[in-house]
């Protein structure tokens, strides 16, 4: 079982990730901006990051820079409606591992986190 | 052909005076009050062009025009409302439907000889035009069939929507204008070459938005489970003080996102309250039985608009080889025009004028329609448009396999 950090400004999202992660996995935090993913990630320091981009105070991709940058063997998946080709590029510059793009299926999710962080 | 906002700053202009003298005579036959809410110009899908009027029952009249601009243009009044301008004319005249007709092609020949005579006037020419033709049924009765121009998908439409005082009637004038004519005055009247917009961009630009309308409504039904097709959209010009006018008096619930890059801007997602209140309950993962929006319902209908602004944005980013970033949303429930006031009077620190894309979106399952508004920087598009490499326009998607 996966320690999982869920940073995204939305309660909804918080809530749906929440229940599709949480019978496989365990969540240590849910966050809402990047400054506190930064901050939970640091003191958690968990097996993955669920990381939203469009975020109030830091988005998703300056957090999971620094997320990267304090420990480079860090996992950052991005979950984000955002589909465009150059943040999926800004996103892998920052050292994203994997991208979801909303809305998902539950299949999607768990694909991804295997990817990274294989069970 | 090119766009250019000066021309079509001055044609908004001339169809928007062109329907105040044309309600000006209707106001002196009848002694009715009524007043010019909106003039807009829309580049949009022909078989989209009578999709507002496709639930209602009018009556009016048609004309066709020909000289320096040619076309059709068209006058149309909701039924009841015609009712009472026959009365106002010929007491218990609405009861004869020969008196009736006779009256609304009379009303209808003196208001757009006004209406016409305008932009005779302005190109210092005489554009002729038929005797009126009486309409009535639905938008597809109503409306004449556009230019025919096989090469082209899309035709300019020309709308003025005209407010009865004191009454909640409304009626309209089209004018549809046939492509070569009005290209040729475009390019007499024209502003500079900065100014001008290559049309084929502009249609590229619709289609675009089309397809991220399409998105998003595919991203609806993923979320819901409610089936949704995404039905019209259209690109408009029209002043930026009119702008709030067109999203109407109506309350609605949505989110408001302001984006940056090339272009900059607002974009508005809206549902009718009892919209919002259906597609929450159906993106909640537990069924609740509440009318009221809750903290829960509005936390869902921001994630949707949030995913929905991005299905509509992304699609632009990516075929301009570019990233588009916007705001989180911020949830909005209140009159349409009240929302969009303060958007707009920001945008109109820097132009007189607006594109606004509009589409939307409706299902048959549930009751359920959703609006999206963006209203983008004016010279910001124009520097997007120029940018735009029309081959890359089916280049909406961005493949994360090939990323990651």
């Amino acid at each position: 079982m996966s320690d999982v950090l869920i940073a995204d400004d939305s309660e909804f999202m918080r809530n749906l990730l929440r229940e599709i992660l949480e019978e496989d996995h365990n969540i240590v935090g849910e966050v809402e901006n990047g400054v506190e993913a930064v901050e939970t990630y640091k003191e958690q320091h968990p097996d993955l990051v669920m990381m939203d981009i469009v975020m109030p105070i830091r988005d998703g991709i300056e957090a999971t820079d620094e997320i990267k940058n304090s420990n480079p063997d860090a996992n950052v998946i991005m979950c984000t409606s955002v589909g465009q080709e150059e943040k999926m590029k800004e996103a892998v510059r920052a050292g994203a591992d994997g991208y979801i793009t909303k809305p998902f299926q539950k299949p999607s999710v768990m694909e991804a986190i295997e990817d990274v962080v294989p069970s | 052909m090119k766009v250019d906002v000066k021309s079509l700053g001055t044609f908004n202009r001339l169809a928007h005076e062109g329907a105040e003298q044309a309600t000006a005579s209707l106001c002196q036959m009848t002694g009715l009050d009524a007043v010019v809410d909106v003039t807009k110009i829309t580049l949009v899908n022909r078989a989209d062009v009578g999709d507002q009027l496709s639930d209602g029952d009018y009556v009016g009249v048609q004309f066709e025009f020909d000289g320096e601009l040619a076309g059709d243009t068209v006058l149309v009044f909701d039924r009841s409302g015609s009712e009472t301008i026959v009365d106002s004319l010929v007491p218990g005249g609405a009861e004869d439907d020969a008196m009736a007709r006779s009256s609304v092609e009379e009303i209808g020949n003196i208001m757009m000889s006004g209406f016409i005579d305008g932009w005779a006037d302005f190109l210092e020419t005489t554009i002729e035009h038929s005797p009126p033709t009486y309409v009535e049924g639905d938008g597809a009765a109503m409306l004449p069939e556009p230019p025919n121009d096989e090469e082209r998908d899309q035709v300019f439409v020309f709308k003025s929507e005209i407010e009865w005082i004191g009454e909640s009637v409304s009626f309209y004038i089209y004018m549809f204008p046939e492509y070569d004519p009005l290209a040729d005055v475009m390019a007499r009247t024209g502003g500079t070459e900065d100014d001008a917009i290559p049309i084929d961009k502009l249609e590229v630009f619709n289609e675009m938005t089309k397809d991220g309308t399409q998105q998003a409504a595919a991203n609806v039904e993923m979320m819901t489970g409610i089936e949704t097709e995404a039905e019209v959209t259209r690109l408009s010009f029209a002043p930026i003080e009119d702008v709030p006018k067109q999203v109407g008096t109506d309350t609605y619930v949505g989110t408001v996102v302001e984006f940056t890059g090339i272009p900059s801007g607002f974009l508005l997602v809206l549902f009718d309250e009892a919209s919002a209140v259906h597609i929450a309950e159906a993106m909640m993962p537990v069924e609740m039985d509440e009318d009221e929006l809750t903290d829960q319902h509005k936390s869902a209908i921001e994630e949707l608009g949030n995913i929905m602004t991005s299905g509509f944005v992304d699609g632009w980013a990516n075929v301009l080889q570019t990233s588009v970033e916007h705001t989180p949303p911020r949830l909005v429930h209140d009159m349409g025009q009240a929302i969009v006031d303060p958007l707009a009077a920001q945008v109109g620190q820097h132009q007189e004028h607006a594109f606004i894309i509009d589409s939307e979106m409706r299902t048959d399952d549930i009751e359920f329609g959703a609006e999206i508004h963006a209203l983008p920087n004016e010279k910001e598009l124009r520097q997007a448009l120029d940018e735009l490499l029309v081959e890359r326009a089916d280049e909406t998607q961005a493949d994360v396999e090939k990323i990651f």
